[in-house]
């Protein structure tokens, strides 16, 4: 009976397993739920350095799990609840329902869910976005392509990267009303081979200019290669073509998770206030930032350049796309905001009427965006 | 019998109960022992680590129904693998068919007019007839054309794949879900029961078991149980036997393919309520499935124990992940051990060594005498 053996050491192990040590807990513990490796340099990278700016800013500790499958979420939050967690964020729109569920669930316990639109008196919603930052990429493309096609290789044809690719379209045209804008799609948030295939394949059809949705510094490098630009996404990826990169977006999640966490651990947020509590955070809340490293809104190397640009516009006469971008900058980081570049009249690239003069785009038509702006070419699920 | 050394090695083709289980555990402490070392490396008490993940899954009220929660879906694709196997018929598919049943349920649920009463039992039909005919169609492929069956079923997964992924993209778009990839949820009526606080959809269960213990009868018991068996062992056996491979291979396939489909709908009826991303359908259940029917070695029966195991696998990840705070590829690395250790253990368990020093080699025997191979477990070894 030798394995009767191998059952006593199974045994011990089971012995060993129930002694637990047991902690007690004095600083606000906060759970962050990823949907992707932290390692991904993208969405959830930028999601976990948030995290940890948050944790040296503020007497709090944190958790994270990363790689959550979107239905694997409501396990997790109990495993966060069961660690001592009293606040939980996750960080991915397919989270949603599973995230409500757990905060009816845990009534005294505070959500927060990053993207969505379901709220409870426990669960706040949050989203850090871009569209504007990628209309001043947008000016900074139409004055740089010479072929007039600028590249756009987008993750998945969904209202975000929607809004996104139209906001830098409307950029371009701003400065180059001919140019277009080339999309292919990758149907993935990461995917570094596929990303090569379409940034070639966007080469070959003679773009020159280059801007993408996708979690990792693939299209910058094989843009760089060629000796072509790009516009950096999401992490700072200037450090990948210190030539190539002319500017980027940038995000800072822990603006949102600092400014939250301080109410929270101030009893201005609680369970029960937490109904109609959505940031929706841009440039003027300082949540995203322009350009390819942080700190440097555009690449000195291609300051000249776009300097040397001219473009007339009705607002501000002619002057250098560099003028106009930094104008618009500062009109966007001003509170409220100067200028959006969802102002009406705008027609989509079907020619209907999309937003009406004297109008801007409220944040829900912005969060349900599917018309396509003029100027994109390239295949376009839901057009509507 | 070879010798190496004083060793003798001879084959034992009907290993004992005892046997098996004493190998497959030294296998998992070998996994345990290996893993400990990248656990300390990590810089993780090893012993430490083993309580947290047995504590967090067999003793946490929680975690526990999870184990049982992952297991659905892969003892419904495994009993169908199990027998596939047993006919010699290499289904790599069974992701695929998960994803065609998930499909064809949720049409049920969200696009037909079958009234509420009669949705589930609809549902869990033509998820089944889904499944069966995305396992058909490479059967038919095998017999009619003689295509390889392993190629066959491994392609039609990615065809499910992407049909899945345009249908949410596209014509199946949740107007409800703002744009995002999703379907809209199911009604309640096409909502699989729980069993309350855990995700353990008992419907699909009851009938995993039901069909594991049908597969049994029907293997041990019946004509075409025979005729299975015998074209297991040998094709030109059943030809001579004036067994049709035609008829055997396809009901086979239609089983297999449609008990997968199975697990399809229990997935997008019992956890997601919608059809979504396939990659967040199914984790790798299709795939995972093909370990519960290699370890079941045969028996259907077994797959219940197999699958469990294997949710434990699932489970366990999730808790180092939280618990330890370690990375998702860390305790990927831990989860394959273990299934390597087990299944490279396998051929240890169809060898006696025996110490035998005295006895002299009579004559040479050639090379690989011992390397007599067994052939697949599962396909002779079992008993059911």
């Amino acid at each position: 009976m030798r394995w009767m053996k191998t059952w006593l050491v199974v045994a011990l192990i089971l012995a060993f397993a129930t002694a637990g040590p047991g902690l007690a807990q004095t600083k606000l513990k906060v759970g962050f739920i990823y949907v992707g490796p932290i390692g991904d340099y993208g969405w959830t990278h930028a999601h976990n350095q948030a995290r940890l700016i948050a944790e040296k800013t503020l007497p709090i500790e944190t958790l994270y799990v990363e790689s959550v499958p979107e239905a694997q979420v409501e396990p997790f939050i109990d495993k966060l609840i069961q660690q001592g967690s009293k606040v939980v964020l996750t960080t991915s729109f397919g989270f949603m329902d599973g995230t409500l569920a757990m905060a009816k669930r845990y009534p005294n316990i505070l959500f927060g869910h990053a993207s969505g639109f379901k709220r409870n008196p426990n669960m706040f919603t949050y989203m850090a976005d871009f569209y504007q930052i990628y209309y001043l990429n947008g000016l900074m493309a139409g004055a740089l392509t010479k072929t007039g096609k600028v590249a756009y290789v987008g993750a998945f044809p969904i209202p975000e990267v929607k809004r996104h690719l139209g906001a830098f379209a409307l950029g371009v045209r701003a400065v180059n009303p001919k140019a277009t804008v080339n999309v292919r799609w990758l149907f993935a948030w990461f995917d570094p081979a596929k990303a090569k295939e379409a940034t070639e394949a966007l080469i070959a059809e003679g773009a020159d200019v280059f801007a993408f949705t996708e979690d990792s510094p693939t299209v910058v490098q094989v843009a760089a290669k060629k000796g072509l630009p790009s516009f950096s996404h999401y992490s700072p990826m200037q450090r990948y073509a210190p030539q190539g990169v002319v500017s980027g977006q940038l995000v800072h999640w822990e603006r949102i998770y600092v400014d939250f966490l301080s109410k929270v651990l101030a009893g201005k947020y609680n369970a029960t206030n937490l109904q109609n509590v959505d940031y929706w955070w841009l440039l003027a809340e300082k949540a995203a930032e322009v350009g390819g490293e942080f700190g440097v809104p555009i690449n000195p190397v291609w300051v000249s350049k776009l300097q040397a640009a001219k473009v007339n516009t009705k607002e501000f006469g002619t002057l250098s796309v560099y003028d106009l971008v930094m104008r618009r900058l500062a009109q966007m980081s001003k509170t409220p905001v100067a200028f959006d570049p969802f102002t009406g009249p705008i027609r989509d690239r079907k020619g209907v009427l999309r937003v009406p003069a004297g109008h801007t785009m409220t944040v829900l038509e912005l969060t349900t965006m599917e018309w396509a702006a003029p100027g994109i070419v390239g295949p376009w699920p839901k057009e509507p | 019998m070879m010798r190496v050394g004083p060793f003798e090695i001879e084959r034992r083709p009907d290993p004992p109960l005892t046997w098996i289980l004493g190998v497959s555990l030294l296998a998992i402490l070998a996994a345990m022992a290996m893993s400990g070392v990248i656990f300390w490396s990590y810089g993780v008490d090893p012993l430490r680590a083993y309580g947290v993940i047995i504590r967090g899954t067999l003793f946490n009220a929680k975690a526990l129904p999870e184990v049982v929660r992952f297991a659905i879906p892969m003892l419904l694709a495994g009993v169908g693998l199990v027998l596939a196997f047993r006919a010699l018929f290499w289904n790599i598919g069974a992701e695929g068919q998960i994803l065609a049943g998930a499909t064809a349920a949720t049409w049920v649920a969200l696009f037909s007019p079958v009234p509420d009463a009669l949705k589930l039992p609809m549902m869990f039909i033509a998820g089944f007839v889904g499944g069966a005919l995305w396992g058909f169609i490479p059967a038919l492929l095998k017999l009619r054309l003689a295509v390889n069956d392993v190629i066959s079923t491994l392609m039609m997964n990615y065809i499910a794949l992407y049909l899945v992924s345009w249908l949410v993209h596209g014509p199946w778009k949740g107007p409800e879900m703002r744009g995002f990839a999703f379907t809209n949820e199911f009604p309640p009526a096409a909502q699989i029961p729980l069993i309350a606080g855990t995700r353990i959809h008992w419907i699909t269960l009851v009938l995993g078991i039901a069909l594991a213990l049908g597969v049994a009868f029907v293997l041990a018991r019946t004509r075409l149980g025979f005729e299975i068996r015998v074209q297991g062992e040998s094709s030109d056996a059943a030809r001579y036997a004036g067994i049709d491979p035609m008829r055997t291979t396809l009901l086979v396939m239609l089983f297999a393919g449609g008990a997968a489909g199975l697990a399809g709908v229990g997935e997008v009826g019992g956890i997601h309520h919608r059809l979504l991303d396939p990659n967040q359908i199914s984790l790798g259940f299709g795939y995972a499935a093909i370990i519960v029917a290699w370890l079941a070695r045969g028996s259907p029966v077994a797959a219940i124990l197999t699958s469990l195991f294997l949710g434990f696998i699932f489970t366990s990840g999730d808790v180092m992940k939280v618990a330890l705070q370690m990375p998702a590829r860390v305790t990927d690395v831990f989860n394959g051990l273990i299934l390597f250790w087990l299944i490279g253990s396998e051929r240890l368990l169809f060898y006696r060594v025996r110490w035998a020093p005295g006895r002299a080699v009579r004559e040479p025997l050639p090379v690989g005498g011992a390397g007599a191979d067994p052939g697949p477990p599962g396909i002779s070894g079992g008993d059911q």
